[in-house]
């Protein structure tokens, strides 16, 4: 009995728990997260409307504005004796002269309550990024439907 | 060397081994694990890392995936569906289309072109995704973009 006695005692002390091996696994993770984490640039949305045809069953109070954008990324408004340059310098992403016109017009299909209306028309070799710039200024003047001419046949 | 009285009384009691208290270290290992997973955004779509999209200034944050027909055109005209399959031409493109959007009306959702164009490629390449989604009746048009200030 004695003997029995003596090999109760360590069982006094508190029982405690140990949290190294915790540490080591939350630090493994920590590290793999750390390494294994690539830094991404965040895609953004540039959404839009592309109807397939321009609305020409309704009367419409004004007309569409035509906007060009050729290969070598200048923009121009207008057609035939009416066109004009607004900005040809790819250079200036910003498009300072379109987004102007296109305020007004905006403002004029405001006036007559009528949807602004925007054929753009791109030619075949013009960069992506020269096509986004034009659509970020439509974008940015809150013009969402737009109809690409040469899509329509 | 003779220890000194205050040692020897110190030592007396017990003789307990000196622990680190770890607590604090596991807080904070914890808080960075949290701001990792909290700062960590979802990913909307798999992206195809051959494709720089674009810059623009008034792009809007995306706010789901849902709808999103995915197809990415590189620079030099190749076209790529969401899982990286080559899609050869605009017949590929319509059947890529004509499935996705298939699904995307079974779960009630408005199908959209989710358009990952490369900035160097040029716009002949981006009309033929756009018009092949347009044959099919996907009209609304979204342009992946980054976002500048």
């Amino acid at each position: 009995m004695a003997r029995r006695k003596r090999t109760e005692a360590p069982e006094e002390d508190e029982p405690a728990l140990d949290i190294s091996s915790l540490i080591d696994v939350t630090f493994l993770l920590l590290i793999y997260f750390i390494v294994t984490t690539t830094l991404q640039k965040k895609e953004t949305d540039l959404n839009m409307n592309l109807p397939g045809k321009a609305p020409v069953e309704t009367q419409l109070d004004i007309p569409p504005m035509f906007i060009k954008l050729n290969n070598a990324g200048a923009v121009y408004v207008g057609t035939g004796a009416a066109e004009q340059l607004m900005d040809s310098d790819i250079n200036v992403r910003d498009l300072p002269n379109l987004k102007s016109q296109l305020q007004l017009y905006k403002d004029a299909s405001a006036a007559t309550q009528s949807t602004p209306l925007v054929q753009v028309y791109v030619e075949d070799e013009a960069r992506q990024q020269r096509v986004i710039d034009v659509i970020n200024a439509l974008a940015a003047t809150g013009i969402k439907s737009i109809t690409f001419t040469d899509l329509v046949k | 060397m003779a220890k000194s009285a205050k040692l020897r009384s110190v030592q007396a009691d017990g003789g307990e081994e000196c622990k680190l208290d770890l607590s604090p270290m596991i807080d904070m290992v914890f808080l960075l694990l949290i701001f990792f997973l909290v700062s960590a955004t979802l990913i909307v779509v798999k992206i195809d890392n051959k494709v720089t999209p674009a810059d623009a200034s008034a792009s809007e944050i995306a706010k789901d995936g849902n709808g999103r027909i995915v197809v990415n055109v590189r620079e030099g005209g190749i076209f790529t569906d969401l899982n990286g399959k080559v899609l050869s031409g605009e017949d590929d493109i319509k059947e890529w289309v004509r499935l996705e959007k298939a699904k995307v009306d079974l779960l009630g959702k408005t199908p959209k072109l989710h358009l990952r164009g490369d900035k160097e490629a040029i716009f002949a390449d981006s009309r033929k995704a756009i018009r092949a989604a347009a044959a099919e009746g996907v009209i609304n048009v979204v342009f992946s973009v980054y976002k500048v200030k």
